[in-house]
């Protein structure tokens, strides 16, 4: 016993040696981030979120940045969407963002308010960064108050995501145009043909909400503040409540137990609003067919929508303003890039990456058809936009429109609540 | 004799029924890691949304692209970050812990109940409230993308808990021990290496296990101060396998999460023997 102690301790005192030495070593080794080395390489770190898939193919196009700009190296970090969010604004806190990130609409003048985001014009100026050949009028997207704070990658824009094997059943065929009327009318025959719900439940989305107020001349946000009534959105959650009730929009309590699997593959539900980017998951998930058909309108013309897109921005705090921008414009317009990221973060940006890349997949071959058809109808229109704290409403209005469908919460609750809630957000 | 025979009937039945009951109760705990085990032998599609403990039709896939990796990684990269990270977690706290308490269990200082109370404070600063002050912090010593943040804390004894622990267990001590040790010519350090730690050992296992599940589960930390897949953590590689935009690969997950059990399990079972030990035989004798 009293050996057995001896010895244990012992070692534990070479094993604390040792391990205090190493922390002392990894200390002095690591220290600082992107500087340069000293044959003038230089790296940047260049942060997303994703999965493993993502991070293949994102893996192989700077293997070949690298190879044509030898003296800038790229290294990467990234995590799925929340914890991205979460790691991103500490590092923000701390001064440290990441030279090249991912960015989202609903972020953009968030982090310009908090003088994070580089105006990328000077580069664009400079002949680092081109932003011509950029598909329908994108290079604008990520423009806030004349400075270019996010250049796109890839274009996605709401859609409708059916099942068609449910829809041939109930014998509807969605047209572009086709109205809110007789989109709940198709509902209605699903639920009577197929014995499920017509839709997963749109009343929570608020992309699609947004699209429901612009084909009515107003839109979720204006520059500082919502662009809605209290009463605006009683009408379109009293009717949702209605809906739920009567079975055309799925139960929320099946559709939540069903999560992550989405209403449509789990068989609730004949259709449901998303990005149409997202819609690779539906084939992988589900037995039955999957189709794209138009956002329903409100006069038979306007749809309200707009081409969105994931973006590229750069740091503010970057040491290698010239070197980040290179590494943009590579990323958006090189052919081979395209070719391969694929539809992975919607239709390619630019021309020169979208002709480069032919979808041979089904669902590759959808998508680039509903987003034709999209450019060709002429429906998309300027979006409006996304103030500050708009990552917030859009948290929050989920979150109530589930309390309000599973009955937890009233109606007029639930809307006195998104106002207090989305004012603070937005005042922020 | 019959009176007897009942009895004993009784007592088996009711026993019967006591292990029936258990064994019930069992199953409705055990339910959900045998799902996880059926999980991973299952093709993606049957994962999500169903109940069924066991696969139609079982497959070992989900085990066999463990070995292509995590994009473009190893998984064995993820596996031997974190058994660095958890082991010398383990060393720090045990060294600088029962330092610390030795101090206040057995010196008497000026301000002693003062900082004994203070140090019991800082167990009620929430975790979050730290996590920016500290991040700038480091941020400055430029020590980001090290393991020196997840690991500096560990070696100067932050850990109030496992301090807190091994000060109750020192009190315990009989003082008579100290004393003799004094008598016979042993300075502070002698006496802690020679005379307290080894009556501590239950406290230090104790220690150990606990630090070693929370360094191996540990996500924030990792998330926030490791900027290179390379040196990701088990808990940060589990989440690569889904992300809302891409198609989800469950099966890899749930077969590279009981991966990441055995570790922890393995660490439990090898010092719980010890646990049991040192309390039997801790004391005088």
């Amino acid at each position: 016993m009293r050996t057995h102690g001896t010895v244990d301790r012992r070692s534990l005192l070479k094993i604390t040696g040792g391990s205090v030495a190493a922390l002392g070593l990894t200390a002095a080794g690591c220290g600082g981030g992107s500087d340069s080395g000293g044959d003038g390489t230089v790296t940047i770190r260049y942060t997303w979120w994703g999965s493993d898939d993502r991070a293949k193919r994102i893996n192989q196009s700077i293997a070949l940045f690298e190879k044509k700009f030898p003296k800038i190296k790229v290294k990467t970090d990234f995590q799925p969407y929340a914890d991205f969010w979460k790691k991103f604004n500490t590092q923000a806190s701390g001064g440290n963002t990441p030279d090249v990130f991912q960015n989202a609409i609903g972020f953009l003048r968030k982090y310009d308010a908090k003088n994070v985001l580089l105006d990328l014009r000077e580069q664009v100026e400079a002949g680092n960064l081109r932003l011509e050949g950029f598909r329908a009028g994108l290079e604008k997207f990520g423009e806030v108050d004349g400075k270019l704070v996010g250049v796109p990658v890839g274009s996605n824009s709401m859609a409708l995501v059916i099942d068609e094997a449910v829809f041939a059943k109930a014998k509807v065929t969605p047209k572009p145009g086709w109205t809110w009327d007789e989109y709940h009318d198709a509902l209605a025959k699903i639920r009577e043909t197929a014995g499920r719900a017509g839709d997963a439940g749109p009343y929570g989305i608020m992309y699609l909400y947004d699209l429901y107020l612009r084909q009515q001349g107003k839109a979720f946000f204006t520059a500082s503040g919502l662009g809605f009534t209290e009463a605006d959105l009683t009408d379109w959650w009293n009717k949702a409540a209605g809906r739920v009730e009567s079975g055309v929009y799925a139960d929320p309590k099946k559709t939540i137990q069903a999560k992550p699997k989405s209403a449509v593959t789990a068989e609730l539900a004949g259709c449901e609003f998303t990005w149409d980017n997202f819609t690779v998951r539906y084939t992988s998930e589900g037995k039955s067919r999957y189709g794209l058909a138009p956002i329903p309108t409100t006069d038979g013309k306007r749809t309200g929508q707009y081409l969105g897109s994931l973006m590229l921005s750069a740091s503010k705090r970057t040491k290698h303003p010239k070197e980040v921008a290179q590494f943009i414009d590579f990323m958006v317009h090189d052919p081979e890039v395209g070719k391969i990221m694929g539809y992975d973060r919607g239709v390619p940006a630019t021309e020169a990456q979208n002709a480069a890349y032919v979808p041979t997949d089904e669902v590759g071959k959808q998508i680039a058809a509903y987003e034709k058809q999209l450019v060709e109808s002429r429906v998309l229109e300027q979006i409006t936009p996304h103030p500050a704290g708009a990552d917030v409403c859009e948290a929050a209005f989920l979150r109530l429109s589930e309390e309000m469908s599973l009955g937890t919460r009233t109606v007029a609750d639930a809307v006195k609540q998104y106002f207090t809630e989305a004012k603070t957000a937005l005042s922020a | 004799m019959s009176l007897v025979r009942t009895g004993a009937r009784g007592v088996r039945a009711g026993s019967l029924a006591w292990h029936l009951g258990s064994l019930a109760v069992l199953a409705v705990v055990l339910y959900p890691v045998m799902w996880v085990i059926g999980g991973s032998f299952k093709p993606n599609d049957e994962i999500v949304g169903s109940l069924n403990v066991l696969p139609t039709d079982p497959i070992t896939d989900n085990y066999r692209r463990l070995a292509d990796g995590i994009a473009d990684i190893p998984i064995s990269t993820f596996f031997g970050n974190s058994l660095f990270l958890a082991l010398a977690s383990v060393v720090g706290v045990l060294v600088s812990s029962s330092l610390a308490a030795y101090a206040f269990a057995k010196i008497g200082f000026a301000g002693r109940n003062l900082l004994f109370t203070l140090m019991i404070g800082t167990l009620l600063l929430p975790y979050h409230v730290l996590l920016i002050p500290q991040y700038v912090l480091f941020q400055k010593l430029e020590l980001i993308n090290t393991y020196t943040p997840l690991l500096l804390g560990k070696y100067l004894a932050t850990d109030a808990f496992f301090v807190f622990l091994m000060v109750q267990f020192m009190r315990g001590l009989p003082r008579e021990l100290d004393e003799a040790a004094r008598l016979d010519g042993c300075g502070h350090l002698r006496t802690y290496w020679s005379i307290v730690l080894p009556l501590c050992r239950p406290a230090l296992i104790t220690s150990a296990i606990f630090t070693f599940i929370n360094a191996w589960n540990d996500f924030m930390g990792p998330l926030i101060y490791l900027n290179e897949p390379e040196k990701y953590t088990v808990s940060l590689g589990l989440k690569m396998f889904v992300d809302q935009d891409g198609v989800a690969n469950y099966g890899g997950m749930i077969a590279m999460s009981l991966v990441a059990l055995l570790p922890v399990v393995a660490f439990f079972l090898a010092f719980q023997r010890y646990l049991i030990d040192g309390m039997a035989t801790s004391g005088l004798k």
